[in-house]
């Protein structure tokens, strides 16, 4: 008998709500975030996607409703101390650091840095400065994946739309995340580099990376995503994998009705 | 000694004195993008303590009346005066930085300098109220005997001293990971906190490190003059402060040396020898804060980041132990 194992679930969410004044952005939502897939967010503009981006990595309080990752709590807790769990978001609109270099802001990325201590820079500067050429390393390695590495010495506020939002998807994984929840990260990104982009999801989360994605090309999310998330107006309208949605009434008018 | 050593001796001092008040401002601003209206609230603390440190006992009497009166040895006064002013940090950090918005601190900082100025003037017990503190000794001249005019020479050199140290470790900081997690505050709350770092935590760092060169400088001043009241922590001392830093290069630490050369030193001295006008004694005050306000203009105009710009942080990239070519099997750098 053959025994399928599903992977359990890294992130969850339950009964998600969040109201803005009179605009109930998230209604009632809840989903399962497998460990090791693509999990795809998709919905009409205004769904309410970025909203539970921003829920799950505690940048809006929620009004009711929990989320959980690898099992703990974390609901309405600080953003810092979510990313230190190992969740890393990203933003929709790019978010560059804009007077500090490209290498500069993948610097900022990785977590507890020795010389992040003001005491430990004073006095350790070679164990700092051997940790900064291990990081500088990782930096470049992914700049160059990222076509960024010549302009590595550029301000971040520089770039072009597009590169910024490679920028960011950079930055986001140089901090090495377990979890990773990427707002239309291929938004502006021309359709080469995009093609190669899904090629990088693709092989991270082979390697036990768990994305989350948010995405408004449908061919995108077919080819990359395990499983998808379809909102509507603040709930959850219907989940399964891309071939077997498309097919789904609801899934079709909410898209193209509205 | 000719009056012109006499009055250079004055000003080397003094331009010493600012470069370090000007660091933890940078440090503060420049790097973090804190938003502090009254730097100088922080520099009198440091001053008052060092003060009733260095003083005997008050007696109530010609000295007047203040608090500890502890007679001790330089260095120990402006270490404690260092330890005040982080401590008013700690406290004004806690009601300011808690909230996301800086604006929000910048508000704090006005009023608790209202709020310290006139409780140090009315509360005599404290600090001797308005007439302040006189007769604070002068670091190891209970040793050399010398007069004030020779001493100028002692206490340039201690002032270089503290200078140096100083301009050493907020070098260090500014070129740190840590100074890059404080422009990445300063540039981005939310992409900072998105990455792990405890913004209000760093800002607290940023604003009590500030505060402590702050409280050190002050501690220097009171040493210096030997003398210190609530006229020497107005708002104008925090405005030359800030427009030295602007006009120098904010988040440049080189920038800021400039800086106090120009504002403090050339403007506010030089002013010193405007004639004075019998009808209205302040005048002269008046040029001199008009005449930084004009720099200031031109300045934002002219040199928006300052004469001496932050520079680039540039990595050598020499030497890395790199993971390959483009699309190599380590699409995880590990
Ligand atoms: N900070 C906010 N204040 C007020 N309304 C908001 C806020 N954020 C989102 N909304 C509203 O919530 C709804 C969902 O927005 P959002 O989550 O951005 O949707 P999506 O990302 O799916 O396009 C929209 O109606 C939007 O106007
Ligand atoms: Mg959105």
């Amino acid at each position: 008998m053959a025994i399928v194992s599903f992977p359990s679930s890294i992130l969850k969410v339950t009964n998600l709500a969040k109201s803005f004044g009179g605009v109930k952005a998230i209604n009632d939502v809840s989903f399962i975030v497998r460990e090791g897939t693509v999990t795809g967010l998709i919905g009409p503009n205004g769904a309410g996607k970025s909203s539970v981006v921003n829920a799950i990595s505690g940048f809006t309080q929620v009004d009711r409703g929990v989320v959980e990752l690898a099992g703990h709590d974390i609901t309405n807790q600080a953003p810092h101390r979510i990313a230190a769990r190992g969740l890393i978001r990203s933003f929709q609109i790019a978010r560059e650091l804009q007077k500090l270099t490209v290498l500069e802001n993948m610097m900022v990325a990785p977590f507890q840095q020795l010389g992040e201590s003001p005491w430990r820079a004073l006095i350790s500067r070679r164990a700092v400065m051997r940790e900064e050429r291990e990081h500088l390393a990782a930096a470049v390695d992914w700049l160059q994946m990222f076509n960024l590495f010549p302009l590595r010495d550029e301000y971040a506020g520089n770039l072009s739309g597009g590169q910024k939002k490679l920028l960011e998807l950079a930055r986001a994984l140089m901090a090495k995340p377990k979890v990773v929840l990427l707002d239309e990260p291929m938004a502006g990104v021309n359709p080469t580099l995009t093609k190669t982009l899904q090629g990088y999801i693709s092989r991270l989360r082979d390697q036990g990376v768990t994305f989350l994605l948010i995405e408004h090309n449908l061919s995108v999310v077919e080819a990359i995503c395990d499983h998808v998330v379809v909102l509507a107006e603040g709930a959850v309208l219907a989940e399964g994998q891309m071939n077997e949605l498309r097919e789904t009434e609801e899934v079709i008018s909410a898209y193209l009705g509205g | 000694m000719s009056s012109l050593v006499f009055y250079l001796l004055t000003v080397a001092i003094f331009f010493c004195i600012y470069s370090i008040y000007g660091w933890g401002l940078n440090l503060q601003f420049g790097l973090t993008g804190i938003l502090n209206f009254t730097y100088i609230t922080f520099v009198a603390i440091g001053a008052y303590f060092a003060g009733v440190a260095a003083l005997q006992p008050g007696n109530g009497g010609i000295g007047g009346q203040y608090i500890l009166g502890w007679h001790l040895p330089f260095p120990i006064p402006p270490i404690i005066g260092g330890i005040a002013a982080a401590i008013l940090a700690l406290l004004v950090g806690y009601v300011g930085l808690k909230r996301l918005r800086s604006d929000y601190l910048a508000i704090v900082t006005v009023s608790v300098g209202q709020i310290v100025w006139t409780l140090i003037g009315n509360i005599t017990p404290l600090f001797n109220g308005w007439d302040g503190l006189a007769g604070v000794p002068q670091p190891f001249n209970s040793i050399f005997q010398l007069d004030f005019n020779h001493y100028q020479w002692i206490f340039l050199v201690i002032c270089i001293l503290f200078a140096v140290l100083g301009f050493w470790i907020i070098e260090r900081l500014t070129h740190s990971p840590f100074g890059r997690v404080l422009r990445a505050i300063r540039e981005d709350e939310d992409v900072a906190a998105a990455l792990g770092k405890n913004v209000f935590r760093y800002k607290m760092m940023a604003f009590v490190i500030g505060s402590i060169y702050a409280g050190v400088g002050g501690a220097l001043t009171i040493a210096y003059i030997g003398a210190f009241n609530p006229s020497g922590f107005t708002t104008m001392e925090t405005f030359i402060i800030w427009a030295a830093m602007l006009v120098g290069g904010s988040g440049n630490n080189r920038g800021m040396i400039l800086g106090a050369f120009i504002v403090p030193v050339l403007f506010n001295e030089g002013t010193r020898f405007l004639p004075s006008t019998p009808g209205n004694p302040l005048l002269a005050v008046s040029i001199r804060g008009m005449a930084i306000g004009l720099l200031l203009i031109l300045a934002a105009r002219y040199r928006p980041q300052g004469i001496l710009p932050e520079r680039k942080t540039i990595f050598r990239l020499d030497g890395l132990q790199q993971g390959g070519e483009v699309g190599g099997d380590r699409v995880v750098p590990q």
